[in-house]
């Protein structure tokens, strides 16, 4: 079973490595990376708002992974520490070994609407199509993306980055972006039409709810609506 | 296991209501002039802001019974209790590596903190009574220490506030009065006064609003004042019984219901039998309550006085609870049980009436709704809810977490704090008069705060969406495209429909405030002579 795919969703997670450099200037390619993305917080929306089917990422510069401290000691442990035989070399070979990333990472992890068919190529074919740009500007960090120069080889590239996660956004449910966008959009004012409407008589009623349907266009998916990235009703 | 706290080491009124013995009230609050004495850490030092502190408290009331008996002292003909704010600590000489372990939000205070607790529009601080509106501008201006005083009676406030003033001018070259606090007509003066609201002469238990008020203060263990009624003020067990909630989610220094002591400063003893308490004036817009009232009075179908108790989860009259006397008719039989009980004498069955109660029965809001006051600010187990089988219906998930109040237990806060000014036009929202609140908790971030920012001014938690509680609620923030609204549910099966609250207006002005440190006797004493010791 895809552990990435749960009914349309699908949720990508990818990391890839930051190559271990730095610009003209002298800033490490990784802290570049993080600047490079976080300047998008200045723009009026990210630029993944544009990339269809997006339900929600996020990004970050990966530096390492954290150290836990060690784990409490079994029995045996204990006995070991009370053994004269084992020797303190001996201990510390059976420590469990302390995991170090070899470079930093750009991690990209994204839900979006993949269908039935666990579209992948379509979600980063459409994503290369509308803000490749923008990708290039902050993927050409990364080890191997100079091999990327198409939908196609950048499909290759995300794909090879990818980690079977299951890191799934919750707050999204099984339609395609448009029916949820549209979804809210009908529930905000359906909620203000109750309000506005209530106390009336059954044909005034009637007569405000017809004209309320033809406003919001319940069925229609390219009337009005939320925008992708909008964050404010 | 029994907590026995020390009450000759804990301020009054952190464990006691004042206002039935002391209902006026004088708040006066101190800067401490910057001569640069008491930036050291010496004791002895003879002229030094802290031989006022010294002084003073010789008069601090403590938490110890008034009575005849053993460990109890006579009743006091006046108390007067003290706290200090972050920069109040500091300038009074508490060593750095102290000053570090008082919790951030208390070192940045109210003003800064008001995006938290969504201080804007008319309650941003440029509207704030001007002591509040200058405090943590300038060094001059700062309110460091704050001075309540309560008396019987009016002459009894005047004549402590007289000896007050006099014993601060015997240090004026230390310490002064700040003023700057807007009184009934707009004139400033040098204290705030608090006094419940009157009626026919007469003190009430109200507040401008009409409403009953200070029912249901939280019981924690070791407090001899309310161990009697814990059912419905303390923590629900998984077997539905009540216990008194853990001591040190309002006192610093013991154990609180995490089983861990809360956040700290060091020394030990700084903090023990100390807590947090956070100072917020609040003015009430009257004309504009009682005109929502009236238009939504004339809309509802239960009329005006059931409308007024949906937005408070209680009856403004006697505060009965709504999951108790839902309608017209049990409220009368509410009403004659309490009168009864009230003749007899009965006072503990009063407070049991009053506030021993869930909502298990009301999981859909029907009778108390998710948007009301009292369901918001003290949810009891009613968060642990999921959406029943019928449209619109919740239901109670008790089984997710170990108790029933596993979510609120950690969010509970000691009201004291009275009424101020008069209302004396009450078709303008003009003057000055409404609530000081005066909260206490361990944690202001963990208590105060979070009520304020996740269950008054937004309702995810009520799966009221981005609904705000009706009263307190920072309506209007959004702007004309963006007005507030709050849903008074019905019964899921019912045939009625839900009422909707459109456009409500802001009913809650912030005036000012900040948060203050109130000290434990010995920390007190430790403060006064400068001998605080971190390491």
């Amino acid at each position: 079973m895809n552990t990435n795919v749960s009914g349309n969703a699908y949720v990508l997670t990818a990391l890839c490595p930051v190559r271990n450099d730095c610009t003209e200037d002298g800033v490490a390619y990784a802290n570049k990376v993080r600047d490079l993305l976080q300047e998008w917080n200045f723009e009026q929306n990210s630029p993944m708002a544009k990339v269809p089917g997006t339900y929600l990422c996020r990004f970050f510069v990966l530096d390492d992974v954290l150290t836990e401290s060690l784990p409490t000691g079994s029995a045996l442990d204990v006995v070991r520490d009370l053994s004269p035989y084992v020797t303190n070399a001996m201990r510390q070979h059976a420590m469990p070994r302390n995991d170090r990333l070899k470079s930093r990472y750009l991690v990209f992890t994204a839900t979006f609407h993949g269908g039935p068919a666990a579209d992948l190529d379509g979600y980063l074919r459409g994503m290369w199509q509308v803000i490749g740009d923008r990708i290039r500007e902050v993927w050409c960090y990364c080890y191997g993306f100079n091999q990327v120069n198409d939908a196609d080889t950048f499909i290759r590239y995300i794909k090879s980055c990818q980690l079977s996660a299951a890191l799934f956004f919750n707050g999204s449910n099984d339609e395609t972006l448009e029916a949820q966008l549209k979804g809210l959009y009908l529930k905000q004012e359906l909620s203000r039409f109750a309000g506005e409407n209530q106390g009336l008589s059954p044909v005034e009623l009637r007569k405000n709810f017809a004209a309320f349907l033809e406003r919001v266009a319940p069925a229609d998916l390219s009337g009005p609506m939320w925008t992708p990235g909008q964050y404010r009703l | 296991m029994t907590t026995q706290l020390d009450l000759a080491d804990i301020q009054g009124y952190i464990l006691r209501v004042y206002g039935r013995s002391f209902p006026v009230s004088r708040h006066v609050f101190l800067n401490i002039r910057d001569t640069g004495s008491a930036s050291s850490n010496k004791a002895g030092v003879a002229c030094d802001p802290r031989n006022f502190v010294r002084e003073i408290t010789k008069y601090v009331t403590t938490a110890v019974e008034w009575g005849n008996g053993p460990n109890q002292i006579p009743k006091p003909q006046y108390t007067l209790n003290i706290a200090f704010t972050y920069q109040g600590l500091k300038a009074l000489g508490v060593p750095r590596a102290s000053l570090h372990g008082f919790s951030a939000e208390f070192a940045s205070g109210m003003k800064q903190r008001r995006d938290i607790l969504g201080d804007d529009g008319p309650s941003y601080p440029d509207n704030w009574d001007p002591i509040w509106k200058e405090n943590r501008e300038t060094r001059d201006e700062d309110v460091h220490i704050f001075i309540a005083i309560s008396a019987p009676d009016d002459e009894m406030l005047e004549a402590r506030y007289h000896w007050l003033t006099g014993l601060i001018g015997k240090y004026q070259a230390w310490v002064k009065i700040l003023g700057g606090h807007r009184g009934d007509n707009g004139e400033l003066l040098d204290y705030q006064d608090t006094r419940p609201v009157r009626e026919n002469g007469q003190y009430t238990a109200k507040e401008h609003f009409g409403y009953t008020d200070g029912i249901g203060d939280p019981v924690f263990e070791g407090n001899p004042k309310n161990q009697m009624n814990v059912q419905g003020r303390g923590k629900q067990m998984a077997d539905g019984s009540w216990q008194p909630l853990a001591t040190g989610e309002f006192l610093l220094g013991h154990i609180d219901e995490a089983h861990e002591y809360p956040p700290a400063p060091l020394p030990t003893l700084l903090a023990r039998n100390g807590t947090y308490m956070v100072y917020r004036k609040l003015h009430q817009n009257v004309a504009t309550f009682e005109a929502y009232l009236e238009e939504h009075g004339k809309k509802y179908s239960g009329g005006k006085e059931l409308l007024a108790a949906k937005f408070v989860g209680r009856w403004r009259d006697n505060g009965a609870p709504l999951v108790k006397a839902p309608d017209i008719e049990s409220k009368a039989w509410f009403d004659s049980q309490l009168a009864a009980a009230w003749q007899r004498g009965d006072y503990d069955t009063c407070d049991r009436m009053l506030s021993h109660f869930t909502y298990d029965d009301d999981m859909s809001g029907a009778k108390c709704p998710f948007s009301a006051h009292i369901r918001r600010v003290n949810p009891r187990a009613s968060l642990q809810m999921i959406k029943g089988e019928k449209p619109g219906s919740m239901i109670s998930n008790k089984d997710a977490f170990d108790t029933p109040g596993s979510l609120a237990n950690r969010r509970r806060i000691l009201r004291r704090g009275s009424t101020y000014g008069e209302v004396t036009d009450r078709s303008s929202d003009q003057g000055n008069h409404g609530v000081i609140i005066m909260a206490i908790n361990a944690d202001i971030a963990r208590q105060f705060e979070f009520v304020q920012q996740q269950w008054i001014n937004y309702g995810n938690d009520f799966q009221a969406g981005s609904d705000r509680e009706i009263l307190l609620g920072n309506h209007g923030a959004g702007g004309e495209r963006f007005t507030s609204k709050a849903v008074l549910p019905v019964e899921p099966d019912s045939d009625e429909v839900p009422y909707f609250l459109t456009r409500i207006p802001r009913f809650v002005e912030t005036r000012g405030g900040d948060y203050f440190f109130v000290p434990g006797m010995t920390a007190l004493y430790m403060i006064a002579h400068g001998v605080i010791d971190p390491t």
